[in-house]
């Protein structure tokens, strides 16, 4: 099995500590465009695809090994051994935040920092615990999956009407972002949404910045105070943004709360 | 110079608020700035209400969901995105299935969005018969998959089933036929003579019962039948078959013909077993009072055996399927005969040698089985050569 095909690993930058993006669920590692580019100044980084999402090997889709949260954990960690020296920092946008906890408890020595982006270690409201969602609200994001499913087997590619102001990205148009097989989307929707991972919150010993969206219907702001709570080594700062995906609508602000944070780290970042 | 009546086309603002589909203009983060009639009616809200809205919040949970996470990540990576499914819920919370194109447009100071939404109703109904089409044939295919491999398993297990059995069978056998033969050396009166006629024939009958079943299960799971193959003087061995069997059936009239001279290459024991059988079918379907003819031939291309009777001809539908196990060519069961193997075998021994098995039948010309094999003749002249040498 080749690691990089598998997980479509890029790597990037120079600098004396590692990065580590790892995208949410319903996308790629392109949606780290907006923030890249400046970490690549002085670190060194590395971008890939979970296994079923993007550019990944899609036959290593094992609907065993994937059937939670942990497959992609394991994978994380393999990637880190076999890409990156010392412990790095990573940067998971929702679901991967996650996957990035559990790694954490797993080899706690891999990862150094977390920047979780929109994260959510519950879905579902359970009691006292507002997670956003109903068990039915789940059932009916699959349905629209499904419904998307004719859209996108016939021709994974989005249709293109063109992209005004972003004539660079042109050429990239032709390919197709955030690519996905339907069966494998609903059911990596269905493992991401169903879990619940709260017992391993209190479990992660490195420190950890949540970004928390100011109006973000997937990880709503209890959910936000709810980590910064929990998680031993919490720093939160919340974003003014509509929606869940900050590091896209507002990479600015993000990268000076991130800034911020890894300045607080004993790692590599001489700061500007 | 113009002068009509004829009533003015709309202008831009008109054909904007009826066109045939909602539009809508939403700030960067979705709420909706600006939004047609048409759109506002779909919703059965008035404008006002829908401006100000955010676009997700006229979503199911699911759309809203599936919009944060996919449909506003393309949009910000492409500009553009199209033919999205989503549902949206009217004012009395009915879903009204849609598909929508969005477009980022960068005004430098302003980013915007624009969106066409296109009622798809009928399109929805469509695609839900599809996928429900769709999951039918994946359970059927699944369902028949399993019973394929159960149907695979069950016959597999049941032809070893009967290699293990017959060949278990055996020992016992050979105890009865042991002694048997050693009770007829000693004294006894008729009747127990006749019994022991009785135990012995049926102890043989089954025994062959035992060894068709062993060649079955070597044909179907093993590497098929074994042969040996040695030079044999057809003619001789057909003889000294057809010897045997007229013991054997005393109430039938066994003819033996021969045609062709030579030396060839076949298994001397299976042999007897193709012209026992073969002898044995027209016994049990034949005219009882009509002769059995059993030829053996001897050509430079190949050797034969025939078999004819006279009688019932083969039915013609069953002709096709009458060297398959566990066939019989007629449904009538007859005492002679116990399980459909007799045929199959004569045909694998046939492949074994290299050769066929054919079957003519008609009421005219009577019923007669031809089993040809190359046998790679050699005359008798080739053959007197070919050990003269050594003398000369």
């Amino acid at each position: 099995m080749n690691l990089q095909r598998r997980n479509n690993i890029r790597v990037g930058g120079s600098g004396p500590a590692t990065m580590v993006f790892s995208h949410g669920f319903g996308c790629d590692q392109n949606m780290w465009r907006f923030l890249v580019p400046k970490y690549e100044e002085d670190f060194r980084t590395i971008l890939f695809d979970l296994v079923g999402s993007g550019a990944s090997d899609l036959t290593a889709y094992d609907r065993n090994r994937y059937g939670s949260l942990r497959g992609y954990a394991e994978d994380l960690l393999e990637i880190i051994g076999a890409f990156a020296e010392g412990p790095v920092i990573l940067v998971g946008h929702s679901v991967s935040a996650m996957i990035g906890l559990l790694a954490a408890v797993e080899a706690p020595e891999r990862i150094g920092a977390h920047v979780m982006v929109g994260p959510s270690p519950c879905y579902i409201n359970d009691g006292d615990y507002a997670g956003g969602f109903s068990r039915a609200d789940i059932d009916g994001l699959l349905e629209t999956l499904e419904n998307n499913y004719l859209g996108w087997s016939s021709n994974m590619a989005p249709k293109i009407m063109g992209a005004p102001g972003q004539a660079n990205l042109a050429e990239e148009l032709t390919n197709s972002f955030c690519r996905t097989d339907p069966q494998i989307a609903a059911h990596f929707a269905r493992v991401t949404f169903l879990s619940d991972n709260r017992a391993d919150v209190p479990r992660l010993a490195a420190p950890a910045l949540v970004l928390q969206c100011s109006d973000d219907v997937i990880a709503p702001r209890t959910v936000g105070d709810y980590l910064a709570k929990r998680l031993p080594r919490a720093t939160l700062r919340l974003i003014e943004n509509t929606g869940h995906c900050p590091h896209m609508s507002s990479p600015a602000q993000c990268i000076e709360y991130i800034d911020e944070f890894l300045l607080t780290l004993d790692v590599g970042h001489d700061g500007h | 110079m113009m002068a009509t009546d004829t009533p003015p086309l709309p202008d831009e603002g008109a054909l904007y608020d009826g066109a045939a589909c909602g539009l809508l203009l939403t700030d960067p983060s979705g709420v909706i700035l600006k939004a047609n009639l048409t759109f506002c009616r779909w919703l059965g809200l008035q404008r006002d209400d829908v401006c100000g809205t955010h676009f997700e919040k006229l979503l199911t949970t699911g759309g809203r969901i599936f919009h944060q996470t996919h449909f506003y990540p393309l949009l910000q990576l492409q500009g553009s995105i199209a033919e999205v499914k989503l549902e949206l819920l009217s004012a009395t919370g009915e879903r009204m299935p849609v598909l929508v194109n969005a477009v980022r447009r960068d005004g430098g100071a302003e980013v915007w969005h624009e969106m066409a939404v296109f009622m798809a109703r009928d399109r929805h109904a469509y695609e839900k018969e599809l996928l429900h089409a769709r999951k039918q044939a994946e359970q059927l295919a699944s369902a028949k998959l399993a019973a394929e491999q159960a149907a695979q398993d069950r016959g597999y297990l049941a032809e070893q089933m009967i290699g293990i059995v017959s060949h278990d069978l055996r020992n016992p056998l050979f105890t009865i036929m042991l002694g048997a033969a050693s009770l007829q050396r000693s004294n006894l009166d008729d009747q127990a003579k006749s019994y022991l006629g009785h135990i012995t024939e049926a102890a043989q009958r089954a025994e062959r019962l035992v060894e068709d079943l062993l060649d079955f299960t070597a044909a179907r799971i093993g590497h098929g039948i074994a042969i040996e193959c040695k030079p044999i003087d057809l003619h001789a061995v057909v003889a000294k078959c057809v010897e045997g069997l007229r013991i054997r059936w005393p109430g039938h009239v066994l003819h033996h013909l021969s045609t062709g001279t030579g030396t060839c290459l076949g298994d001397s024991r299976r042999l007897f077993q193709v012209i026992g059988n073969l002898v044995g079918n027209a016994v049990a379907y034949g005219d009882a009072s009509s002769p059995i003819e059993v030829t053996s031939c001897i050509s430079e291309r190949e050797c034969s055996i025939s078999v004819h009777n006279q009688g019932q001809p083969i039915p013609p539908e069953h002709l096709s399927t009458l060297f398959q196990a566990m066939v019989r060519g007629t449904d009538e069961p007859t005492p002679s005969r116990s399980v459909g193997l007799g045929l199959y075998i004569v045909g694998e021994i046939a492949r074994a040698h290299d050769g066929t098995v054919t079957v003519s039948s008609s009421r005219e010309a009577g019923t007669t089985f031809t089993f040809a094999f190359r046998g790679d003749v050699e005359s008798g002249q080739q053959a007197d050569a070919r050990a003269a040498p050594a003398g000369t």
